[in-house]
């Protein structure tokens, strides 16, 4: 039995009155890939807020490998390792692939402002160290040759890919993917459930919000099924496919 | 001669004050019409300790730099907060504030009347005093001002600004403290327009308010904007043409009045004419378009 | 007692300004700081009306503040509606009136000088004595001025099909747009109308003090108090701000001294900022949230 690397007790959180979190619990294991579903507005993103610290809880915990992730602002909660990508595909457009994952990697000496200036070799050497994990990694998901190109001359699918790659250097361990498929085309959707595919081979965990029910089955351990802002169900992929109540909450 | 000198020596002093502005402004999306404000400081500091105390210029220079920086790190924390259209609005408290600090604190700043007779600078020996001096002077400090913005720019330091500008949303989401990389870029640039005000006030030897309002931030922005915000040669060519163009004025034999508010209608007329036609600038990279803001 | 009464004069200029302004930066979205220049227009225009045509006061203001209606009119039909068209941030249309103010600012001081212009008539009043204070006549007007005119665009607002669609316009333009009406009219009669009411204060506060082509920056600093600490989003708002910060100026010079009003008003400003970027009733000037 896999150890459990992050623990949600009675998430809460209201917006306005709408209840969008109602006592959200659930775990994540050490590398496994867990399927968040559930209908529109059952508070699947308002959950990775939370735990991101772009939205404060009302009430409930969440704790990270011991260490409590309410209350973190968004920057450290990315830095104590859990990192996220967005709904609507957020990218530096104006800037290259390449230099979208350089910009994602931790602990850059570059970004200091006495090593810039005192310390150049350091952060050259650095950097150039950088450049070699960063062409790795694009060269893994075969977007090496577009490493020059700018971001926004990829197509939307490879924008996607790109998204989940500057997540993966951030070198978070829990990576949380809201829509990493949604509209885009079949062959694109296999190279990058691909790459979800070999995250916990390198240690990592996710989190994968998606209404892609065939893209779920495929590629998560483990699914929790989310209405209302409350866990409704929980199991394998076939165990909450054929959850009575899933049916329901989707009938409905 | 003289004149042309005096031309070139003013462009180097406006290429400081441009190039530390667009550190803030161009790379990291930061406007700010209180530039004028760390000008101004800058020169007060560095006047006030040359004359109350004699203090060598090098001294009074990284003085200046220093009080500077602690004022660009204040105007920095509201850009936390605030958003950018609003954060204009703080800037703009703040360089009213300095200028009415200038203006009423007699005692200490000589109020309207300003600060005459500031002694001429040496360094290593070398007295700067004629207009050929200053001019290297302002060469030499331009060309660093230049460097520095350059290797900042270029570094994983100026990659995180450019993404804070573009997204901050996303820069956190990576882990980026932009708080941190806010403060601190606000810090470099004002430490930087600080050097062009001890320059300033050296040269002419005298300073007074006037010449730090709000109207002389919002030419320092025009030159940002209409050179090119966002790039490294942007902010000297725009003020190369926007210091040297109505210059011109005086040649067709105008009255120095009217030259004075003819220079300020062109530039203001063409921050608008830019702001409807080129937001990028001649050179530019940074067009100003709506940042989304919904995760 | 002095110092409430200053304290109202100095409320009811910031009223008028500051309606205008936040009438604009409500049903258009940005701060038009270009708003000042029609405060100098306004007592510029007078100017001219009287000393220079020798008009008689009453039709020289009437035909200032129409004056300034139609430059502000022009403004936005020239600059602000182009931007608009093209989507610009409100940044933009920020850094745009910018331009726009120092552009007319210097058209002023070409045309009439730098001096300090007068249409003053007669010998200076004494005013007249009201609990223990004094107040001139013109000062008075100014209060009455100010209640009237404020009173009667509240009505205007709430009455009549215009009100209504600015407040339309003001809550969704696409919407306003898609249910008939006319955004880029109702933006048009909203700048002119602002502009109006602030060169109507510009003349009232030239028959007080004078005029110089700078005056404007100084009541767009104000307006800008205001309207940032009344919220932005109603009129009372922008009521509250504008009398609190007449208190607060006139306590500041009371106490400091008259030099240290400027800096007062805008140390409030930042206050508000920062620790309560909505003001009292308003919109939030934090960043938008994810």
């Amino acid at each position: 039995m896999k150890s459990a690397m992050l623990e949600v007790e009675r998430l809460e959180k209201r917006f306005d009155g709408v209840r969008a979190l109602a006592g959200f619990s659930c775990t994540v294991r050490e590398q496994e890939i867990l399927g968040l579903i559930g209908p529109n507005g059952a508070g699947k993103t308002t959950f990775f807020n939370a735990l991101t610290g772009f939205v404060r809880p009302d009430g409930g915990q969440a704790a990270f490998r011991g260490q409590a992730l309410i209350g973190l602002t968004p920057y450290k909660a990315a830095r104590i390792g859990v990192a996220r990508t967005f709904q609507i595909l957020r990218l530096i457009r104006r800037l290259s692939v390449l230099e979208n994952v350089l910009l994602t990697f931790p602990n850059q000496a570059g970004e200091r402002l006495r090593n810039v200036f005192f310390r150049p070799w350091t952060c050259r050497r650095q950097e150039a160290g950088s450049r070699k994990s960063a062409e790795g990694l694009l060269e893994e998901v075969g977007l090496a040759e577009k490493r020059d190109d700018l971001a926004e001359a990829l197509s939307y699918g490879q924008q996607k890919l790109l998204s989940l790659v500057c997540c993966l250097a951030t070198g978070a361990e829990l990576l949380l993917l809201d829509e990493p498929v949604a509209g885009i085309a079949p062959e694109m959707i296999e190279r990058i459930l691909e790459a979800i595919r070999g995250l916990p081979r390198r240690g990592k965990s996710v989190v994968l919000i998606e209404h892609n029910i065939g893209a779920i089955t495929q590629v998560c351990d483990r699914v929790v099924f989310m209405d209302a802002g409350a866990k409704v169900s929980e199991g394998t992929p076939e165990e909450v496919r054929n959850d009575p109540r899933v049916i329901e909450a989707y009938l409905d | 001669m003289e004149y042309v000198l005096h031309i070139l020596v003013l462009i180097g002093i406006y290429v400081v004050l441009s190039v530390s502005l667009n550190l803030v402004a161009g790379y990291t999306g930061l406007i700010s019409i209180a530039h004028a404000a760390f000008y101004g400081v800058g020169a007060y500091v560095a006047a006030l300790m040359a004359l109350n105390w004699h203090v060598p210029f090098w001294l009074c220079l990284l003085c200046a730099i220093a009080l500077t920086g602690v004022l660009g790190a204040v105007v920095g924390i509201p850009s936390l907060r605030i958003r950018d259209d609003y954060f204009v609005v703080a800037t703009f408290a703040v360089q009213v504030i300095a200028v009415s600090i200038m203006n009423n604190w007699t005692d200490l700043t000589g109020g309207p009347m300003g600060l005459p007779g500031i002694p001429q600078p040496e360094i290593l020996g070398w007295r700067i005093s004629s207009h050929v001096d200053y001019l290297v002077l302002v060469g030499l400090l331009g060309a660093l001002a230049l460097w520095v913005s350059r290797r900042l720019v270029q570094s994983p330091f100026g990659r995180a600004l450019k993404t804070i500008r573009e997204d901050e949303v996303l820069a956190q989401a990576v882990g980026k403290n932009v708080a941190a990389f806010k403060v601190l870029v606000f810090v470099v640039s004002a430490g930087m327009a600080a050097v062009a005000g001890v320059v300033y006030a050296y040269y002419i030897s005298f300073i007074d308010p006037t010449s730090f309002t709000v109207m002389e931030s919002i030419f320092i922005i025009s030159i940002v904007i209409i050179g090119g915000a966002g790039s490294l040669w942007g902010p000297v060519v725009g003020a190369v043409v926007l210091v040297t163009l109505p210059e011109l004025l005086r040649f067709m034999g105008l009255p120095s009045g009217v030259a004075a508010n003819l220079r300020q209608i062109l530039y203001g007329g063409a921050l608008v004419a830019f702001m409807m036609w080129r937001p990028q600038g001649l050179l530019g990279k940074c067009a100003f378009e709506r940042k989304s803001a919904k995760a | 007692m002095q110092v409430m009464l200053n304290a109202i004069v100095s409320a009811s200029v910031i009223l008028m300004v500051g309606v205008g302004f936040a009438l604009v930066f409500r049903t258009a979205r940005f701060f038009h700081f270009a708003h000042g220049i029609f405060f100098t227009i306004g007592a510029y225009l007078a100017f001219l009306f009287k000393a220079i045509l020798g008009l008689p006061l009453a039709l020289s203001a009437l035909l200032a503040a129409g004056g300034a209606a139609c430059l502000g009119a022009l403004v936005e039909l020239a600059v602000y509606r182009p931007l608009r068209t093209k989507r610009a941030s409100p940044l933009v249309l920020l850094l745009a009136s910018l331009g726009v103010y120092v552009v007319l600012q210097n058209a002023v001081s070409l045309a009439f000088g730098d001096d300090t212009k007068s249409i003053r008539s007669g010998t200076v009043s004494e005013g007249f004595e009201v609990l223990g204070a004094r107040i001139t006549p013109i000062q008075a007007t100014t209060v009455c001025a100010s209640v009237v005119l404020v009173g009667v665009l509240v009505c205007l607002m709430r009455g009549t099909r215009f009100g209504k669609a600015m407040r339309a316009v003001a809550d969704d333009p696409e919407l306003a747009r898609i249910s008939g009406i006319a955004s880029d009219r109702v933006l048009l009669l909203t700048v002119a109308a602002a502009s109006a009411l602030a060169g109507v204060a510009g003349v009232l506060v030239a028959l007080d003090v004078d005029m110089t082509p700078t005056m404007g920056m100084n009541a767009l600093m104000l307006s800008v108090v205001a309207v940032v600490v009344g919220g932005g989003r109603t009129i009372t708002g922008v009521m509250l701000g504008a009398i609190l910060l007449g208190f607060a100026q006139h306590l500041a010079a009371w106490t400091l001294g008259a030099r240290w009003q400027e800096a007062t008003a805008l140390l409030v400003l930042l206050a508000f900022l920062l620790v309560k970027p909505h003001g009292f009733l308003g919109a939030t000037a934090a960043k938008a949230s994810v």
